[in-house]
């Protein structure tokens, strides 16, 4: 298992430097150049500017010492806010995506889950085709629209719950449940196509041959294997969700990543954008090498195969 | 001697969209204690649902035992048991081999874990005990380094190996009755014989009755004593061993007979199939099953099943060739 960690962390570094290296090449091909208003500069401002960012000097001695600078974790200083650097931003805004985030994944896939197996285990039942209708309209309800009925109905109108802001405990449920929309119905379905898969298996018709009782059934041959599937989406699954802070974050007024994100673009805010994309592929990266792990643990064929080539 | 397991006109069958399957139309053997029965016939005849009827392995919609008995031990009706008093009868006085060792086995559960789960619910042995004894077992059947290899998973093993595993995990209670559904179908032929001699070796051991559904004649008259040869959800005809090589009087026998390979025959060593294909079990013919396909097919074929009759002792068979009323006829 160990190698096969070892293994995978290698990999995660080779796909890190690889984004870096292609966000690099990215910036310096980028056309025009990345001062404002540009086409106001003189030449001298222009040539001052560049030796202060060092963009004046030999290409490699830039990418090596953006290699240096990043692998101290330095992400350089933002156009837009020249006092503040791109770390100081994740520090102090990531904490509110993070946290909307990881509380969003959680319950939703917990509950996608849940309808999934109940789905399953009542195949062509009524709590089967209930189950599967909330699972079609959460794919079918973009965030955008059902975040904005949420805030109306929940949190102006009947006044159960804040509709806006990050003070307290209550302000997380309804963007947290905005986001989950989505990943509840993705999981219910994959896990309750999955379920009933294993539940056809042969080695199912096994256990039952060995006398096991239904519930040990499920909880020892089925649930392990059925869930395989979900352990391989978790990756995507943070992925939809990362992209979903940078909306709901805007619709409920989270000061979040998200927020500078957006601002970025609108600004043209290059060090900023690069420095949030390197830092959102390096936690999706993170999230797919434990995932992999994660995945090496429950499936035996996959941990001792990789681990012994 | 006592009879095992007697199963007396059973039926089955399942609901499917297009209509009522009937899988299996009145099927009636006896399995004497210590004995092996074969049961042959082509694919779809029903002998997979015959052998998983008697586990009552088969679920409830869509299938659904319209008729029968099956009588285990002398005393027990499997077709009256609830599924929870089934449950103590599986694994501990019935074990059952499937067909494809590939995927019968769980890929994420250690072999251990999967041969002791049946010991710890029948026996109630702790997991310590029950660990012993699987490491007995492994050695029972075959299987070398039994410390490492319970801790393996079943990618760890090959085809033939996982099959001697699933051997271990149905016999782990000692059950009276082993059912193997084409245990070595799915198996290269060199491993086909060696799982063939482990099963006579260890019905030697442990004595229990076995039924053994397989294609394959030479296993039939290698293990059997008695061969039961089925045919569109029906018993055709059965008999010793030596009933069914020697003097077969079906003709749908004497075309099993004939399809097998004739080693001795250099020349023509061809393999000639039955003409033709077994009935659609959504419709059975009115009359005898066979009758599309029989070379010997008369009238009354077409319109009356024939009764089963006995022609000597064990030997018995249903076909109207046989029947004394058509014979003055044909005479
Ligand atoms: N789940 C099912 N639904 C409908 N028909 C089935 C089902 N399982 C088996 N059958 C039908 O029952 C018949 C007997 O099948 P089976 O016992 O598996 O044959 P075999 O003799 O090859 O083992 C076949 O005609 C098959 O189509
Ligand atoms: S009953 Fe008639 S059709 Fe059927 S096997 Fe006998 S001779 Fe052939
Ligand atoms: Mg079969």
């Amino acid at each position: 298992m160990s190698r096969f960690i070892l293994r995978r962390f290698f990999y995660m570094l080779i796909t890190f430097w690889m984004i870096v290296t292609v966000t690099f090449v990215l910036m310096h091909n980028l056309p025009g150049d990345p001062f404002a208003n540009s086409e106001k500069l003189s030449t001298q401002q222009r040539a001052l500017l560049s030796k202060q960012y060092g963009l004046d000097r030999p290409i490699l001695v830039q990418y090596e010492e953006y290699l240096l600078h990043i692998g101290q974790g330095d992400l350089g200083v933002s156009f837009a806010y020249p006092t503040r650097k791109v770390t100081d931003i994740i520090k102090e805004s990531f904490p509110a995506s993070a946290e909307l985030g990881a509380e969003s994944i959680i319950f939703s896939v917990l509950v996608g889950l849940i309808l999934g197996i109940t789905a399953a285990l009542k195949h062509n039942k009524s709590w089967d085709y209930t189950a599967m209708f909330i699972a079609i309209v959460g794919v079918s309800i973009p965030s955008f629209v059902l975040g904005p009925i949420l805030q109306y109905w929940v949190g102006v109108k009947w006044g159960i719950l804040p509709a806006a802001l990050w003070d307290g405990p209550a302000n997380r449920i309804l963007p947290a449940l905005t986001l989950s929309f989505m990943t509840i119905a993705i999981t219910a379905r994959m896990m309750r196509t999955s379920m009933l898969d294993v539940l056809n298996a042969d080695y199912i018709k096994t256990a039952r041959s060995k006398g096991l009782s239904q519930f040990a059934i499920i909880l020892r041959h089925t649930l392990r294997n059925a869930i395989l599937p979900i352990v391989t989406v978790l990756g995507p699954i943070t992925v939809n969700v990362i992209t979903g802070t940078l909306v709901v974050e805007q619709i409920f007024a989270i000061p979040g990543l998200g927020k500078y994100f957006v601002q970025a673009v609108y600004s043209n805010d290059y060090t900023l954008i690069m420095g949030l994309t390197i830092f959102y592929s390096l936690l999706l990266i993170v999230v797919m090498f434990l995932t992999d792990i994660a995945y090496g643990f429950i499936d035996p064929r996959i941990r001792l195969a990789k681990g012994r080539n | 001697m006592k009879n095992i397991l007697e199963v007396k006109d059973l039926k089955v069958s399942f609901h499917t969209y297009a209509g009522e399957v009937q899988a299996v139309r009145g099927v009636s053997f006896e399995l004497r204690k210590g004995e092996v029965l074969a049961i042959v016939g082509e694919s779809g005849c029903g002998k997979s649902v015959t052998s998983q009827t008697i586990m009552r392995l088969i679920p409830s919609p869509p299938s659904i035992i319209k008729a029968g008995s099956i009588i285990f031990d002398e005393t027990i009706d499997l077709v009256q048991l609830s599924l929870k008093e089934m449950e103590s009868i599986r694994g501990s006085e019935i074990g059952m081999i499937f067909q494809d060792p590939m995927t019968s086995l769980n890929p994420t559960m250690t072999i251990g874990k999967q041969i002791t789960e049946g010991l710890v619910k029948h026996q109630g042995l702790t997991q310590e005990k029950a660990q012993k004894q699987a490491i007995e077992l492994l050695l029972l059947v075959g299987i070398s380094r039994p410390e490492t290899r319970i801790k393996q998973y079943p990618h760890e093993f090959s085809g033939g190996m996982r099959q001697r595993v699933m051997i271990a995990i149905s016999l782990a209670c000692r059950p009276k009755l082993l059912i193997a559904d084409e245990p070595t179908t799915a198996l290269d032929v060199t491993i086909q014989a060696q799982i063939i001699d482990l099963l006579k070796d260890l019905q030697d051991k442990i004595g229990s009755s076995i039924i053994i559904i397989t294609h394959n004649l030479g296993v039939v008259a290698d293990i059997a004593q008695r061969v039961a040869v089925m045919y569109a959800g029906k018993i055709v005809e059965q008999g010793t061993v030596d009933d069914i090589f020697y003097s077969a009087q079906h003709p749908y026998t004497w075309g099993l007979l004939h399809s097998i390979l004739r080693l001795d025959d250099e020349e023509k060593s061809e393999l000639v199939p039955i003409e033709g294909m077994p009935p659609d079990l959504l419709d059975p013919p009115l009359g005898c099953a066979f009758a599309a396909r029989c070379p010997h097919a008369l009238n009354i074929c077409l319109k009356e099943d024939p009764q089963t009759q006995i022609i000597q002792d064990e030997h018995s068979m249903a076909c109207w060739l046989m029947d004394k009323r058509v014979k003055v006829k044909i005479c």
